[in-house]
């Protein structure tokens, strides 16, 4: 009973780490394979193996003049097309250690083989470091044997000693004993990838939050000589023109989360209204035109605004010809009322469909309570404001609080595309500010605090909306 | 079709309904001009929302030389569809169209599949901690790491200047997982899985035997829905392919095309790599037009997919109502 108890823990040990080991194929950060400050740090273990013209790409001119042969770079890449295979061995062989015998057996056996083509990979890796560090131009190549080299060496051989013991002590299958696992964790294999997909897409941008704390310029390494602390924090408060543009950005940022506020009644409205037109053929063209603009992206509402609203667009065009100007106008390029514009732009996008849920709540609602009211007397605005209106208040209070737990999110395409030199001062909202200053700028580490910030911020909103809307209605949002 | 015979019947029965009671429900003056009022208001409305579509259509067929005088208003002058065949020669746009089309088909393909299969598996009991992997998935609804920690995770993983990164990123999509499942848990019978398993069916022959036949209507409404959004994604292509032009979507293609100036040689020098053929220049193709005619090439797809959309729109609210 010890011995099986103990086999388990080393199990698991394996298992671990041949996630471990499967995982460092997606990192760059830990690319053993990147022998040379010439290869780019984008370049992982598995970009490697896959695309020689990526390893390459900043080597052409070291390639062309014999500073590093390209024997040299193939063996590069083939030890770690190598490696690769082996890691997938490896981790197709932990997959199968939950099984029987028979499974666990083979899963060894495939463990082992992975872990000593890695560790063949490996030493292909270092026989390129030997050749390349003997380059005529060292300070140009800067050969560099990475610091997770000897780490990765040790896991692989590590992968190779725990497969041999689980082979060993596997024991002997019977003969014609089938490959089984059981159901559960079968089932749980399959999902397993789609886990690996959500923790790398998902969870793993939330490790990005630390460039928060480091003074990072594109291209550098995190290390704790340029680790700061709260300074592009204090920064926002400290520096004057930061907090200017802070400010600002806030200030657009609620503005129009606020116009939105204030008008989500409308959605509402329009389909109380909607449903007092008895005609049911018009009922659904209107139903069904004012529906399309929000199924088309803000680039698209950009190129119709444009066709409408700019200097040679149906506006103008219909001015000009009428006699009534001179020339054309771009209304576009004007710079005021911007918010009041983007909240048009905004209700024009989503009206109709934002209908569309309260439209299936009026449906719900029940006929008998119009009729009852209809013979105590009621007028049409006195059912729609008795009956209709606090039928739908429910699907309101979740709507609205929805809306303020999302007031920092205003997205980032609307503004984006309708921004220009005359509008920016007012139309930069805290997603189009963190874009800007980012990917545009290039200052990483400010933007990342000030979308921290924001998270923070609207974590906080969230859970007050969620809080409210659990006192007031015994419900909760999320 | 059986659907829309249905509807065709109710509006049917509701018209007769009114003509029989028509003396029965008497309308005061107030009514009339309330009716008046809504009927304008929302006929208004309507032609707002429909009218720059029409406009700009029109105005990709009719004759160009009109529309640079801005003389095409309200009808189309001396059509013909020159437009869209000369813009079909633009090499960008033409790879920009591949591009979109790929991923559109590619993305939504494998987010269904994927959001079918962890939909179904979450429904399974028996797997092992079924109740923590599921909770892993949904609760990343409610966090998002910002967009410049997504960037440098993407660079990161090695998919800037990727196509992958248009489909890869999007197969897991918690909220679509969760409409199957609720699908799944509410509209499939368990007595059906039961019986696949009794007649020794495997987990993977349930799946495609069973629950992929019988899910259908949620899987279509999630494609629907996925596709367009596939097909309008912007922000990807923006700040991901940023070194990679051939890579651009057609709604970045159309971004950059809008922003150029109307100037013909500029907009070639700052829309396209390998510049617009001498067929092209030589036609009397302007700045304007190909706007246009690009937004409607943009266009086009959508309105040609709306009409399937609109009976998923009551599954589809839900999706934009949770996801908001």
């Amino acid at each position: 009973m010890d011995k099986t108890k103990s086999t388990n823990k080393i199990y698991y040990l394996y298992r671990i780490l041949a996630l471990f080991i499967f995982l460092l194929l997606f990192f760059p950060a830990v690319n053993p394979a990147r022998i040379s400050s010439l290869i780019s740090k984008s370049t992982s273990l598995l970009t490697t193996g896959l695309s020689y013209s990526r390893l390459v790409e900043n080597m052409g001119r070291p390639l062309k003049k014999l500073w590093v042969l390209p024997s040299t770079m193939q063996l590069l890449r083939y030890s770690a097309v190598g490696i690769d295979i082996g890691i997938c061995l490896a981790a197709a062989g932990a997959c199968l250690s939950p099984g029987n015998r028979r499974c666990k057996k083979l899963g060894g056996f495939l463990s082992l083989a992975g872990g000593i083509l890695s560790l063949i990979g490996m030493i292909g890796i270092r026989t390129s470091y030997v050749q390349i560090s003997a380059t005529e131009k060292p300070d140009k190549i800067n050969p560099v044997l990475p610091g997770s080299y000897v780490p990765i060496l040790i896991m692989f051989a590590l992968m190779i000693l725990l497969s041999l013991f689980l082979i060993l002590t596997a024991g002997k299958a019977e003969k014609g004993e089938p490959f089984f696992m059981e159901e559960k964790y079968r089932l749980f294999l399959l999902l397993l990838p789609f886990l690996l997909l959500t923790l790398v897409f998902s969870y793993l941008p939330l490790w990005g939050l630390r460039y928060a704390f480091f003074d990072y310029k594109a291209g550098d390494t995190l290390s704790m000589d340029n680790f700061v602390g709260f300074k592009w924090f204090t920064m926002l408060i400290r520096n004057a023109q930061t907090r200017k543009d802070i400010l600002r950005v806030l200030k657009n940022t609620l503005a129009m989360s606020g116009l939105g506020l204030l008008t989500s009644w409308c959605p509402m409205a329009f389909a109380i209204f909607l449903s007092e037109i008895k005609n049911a053929r018009f009922r659904r063209i209107v139903q069904t035109f004012t529906t399309i603009p929000n199924f088309i992206s803000w680039v698209l509402v950009f190129a119709i605004a444009f066709c409408i609203f700019s200097t040679d667009g149906f506006i103008s065009s219909m001015m000009i010809n009428a006699g009534i100007w001179e020339q054309g106008k771009n209304f576009l390029m004007d710079g005021s009322h911007t918010w009041l514009k983007m909240l048009l732009w905004g209700m024009w996008k989503g009206l109709g469909w934002s209908a569309i849920i309260y439209i299936a709540g009026i449906s719900g609602i029940d006929q008998t309570l119009y009729e009852a009211a209809t013979v105590d007397g009621a007028g049409r605005f006195q059912r729609m404001w008795h009956i209709t209106v606090p039928g739908l208040m429910p699907t309101f209070y979740v709507l609205f609080l929805m809306a303020v737990a999302g007031a920092l999110n205003n997205g980032l395409d609307q503004y984006l595309v309708f921004e220009n030199t005359s509008n920016t001062s007012a139309i930069q909202v805290l997603d189009l500010y963190v874009y800007k200053m980012g990917i545009v700028n290039g200052s990483i580490p400010f933007s990342t605090a000030v979308g921290m910030l924001k998270s923070v911020v609207s974590v906080i909103l969230l859970f007050f909306a969620n809080g409210v809307s659990k006192k007031l209605r015994g419900e909760t949002i999320i | 079709m059986a659907k829309t015979k249905q509807e065709k019947l109710e509006a049917k029965l509701e018209r007769e309904y009114y003509r029989k009671h028509r003396s029965q429900i008497k309308k005061t003056p107030a009514d009339r001009v309330f009716d008046v009022i809504n009927y304008t208001m929302f006929g208004c409305f309507t032609l707002i929302c429909i009218f720059p579509f029409y406009y700009l259509f029109i105005n990709t067929i009719s004759d160009n030389k009109l529309v640079q005088k801005g003389l095409i208003s309200f009808f189309p002058r001396g059509i013909n569809f020159d437009n869209y065949i000369r813009i079909l020669q633009v090499n960008d746009l033409f790879r920009s169209i591949g591009v979109t089309f790929a991923r559109t088909f590619l993305g939504t393909a494998m987010m269904v599949g994927a959001s079918a299969l962890v939909g179904y598996l979450v429904t399974r009991q028996e797997m092992w901690g079924r109740s923590i992997w599921y909770r892993f998935i949904v609760v990343t609804m409610y966090f998002n790491a910002g967009i410049i920690p997504w960037f440098l995770n993407m660079s990161m993983l090695g998919l800037t200047n990727n196509f992958l990164a248009y489909v890869i990123p999007g197969i897991v999509a918690p909220y679509n997982i969760i409409l199957v499942k609720t699908y799944i848990e509410s509209s499939i019978p368990m007595e059906l899985q039961e019986t696949a398993k009794l007649d020794g069916a495997t987990s993977l022959q349930i799946f495609f035997k069973v629950i992929w036949p019988l899910s259908k209507p949620i899987l279509a409404t999630i494609a629907i829905f996925g596709a367009v959004g596939q097909w309008n994604s912007f922000q990807d292509s923006l700040i991901l392919m940023q070194s990679a032009p051939e890579l651009y979507t057609l709604q970045h293609r159309l971004y950059i095309y809008l922003n150029a100036s109307s100037n013909l040689s500029a907009l070639m020098s700052a829309g396209s790599t390998s510049g617009i053929s001498q067929s092209v220049l030589d036609s009397a193709l302007n700045g304007k037009v190909i706007k246009y005619t690009i937004s409607m090439v943009t266009i086009i797809p959508i309105l040609c997919v709306y009409p399937f959309m609109q009976r998923y729109f009551e599954k589809g609210i839900m999706l934009g109502a949770v996801k908001g």
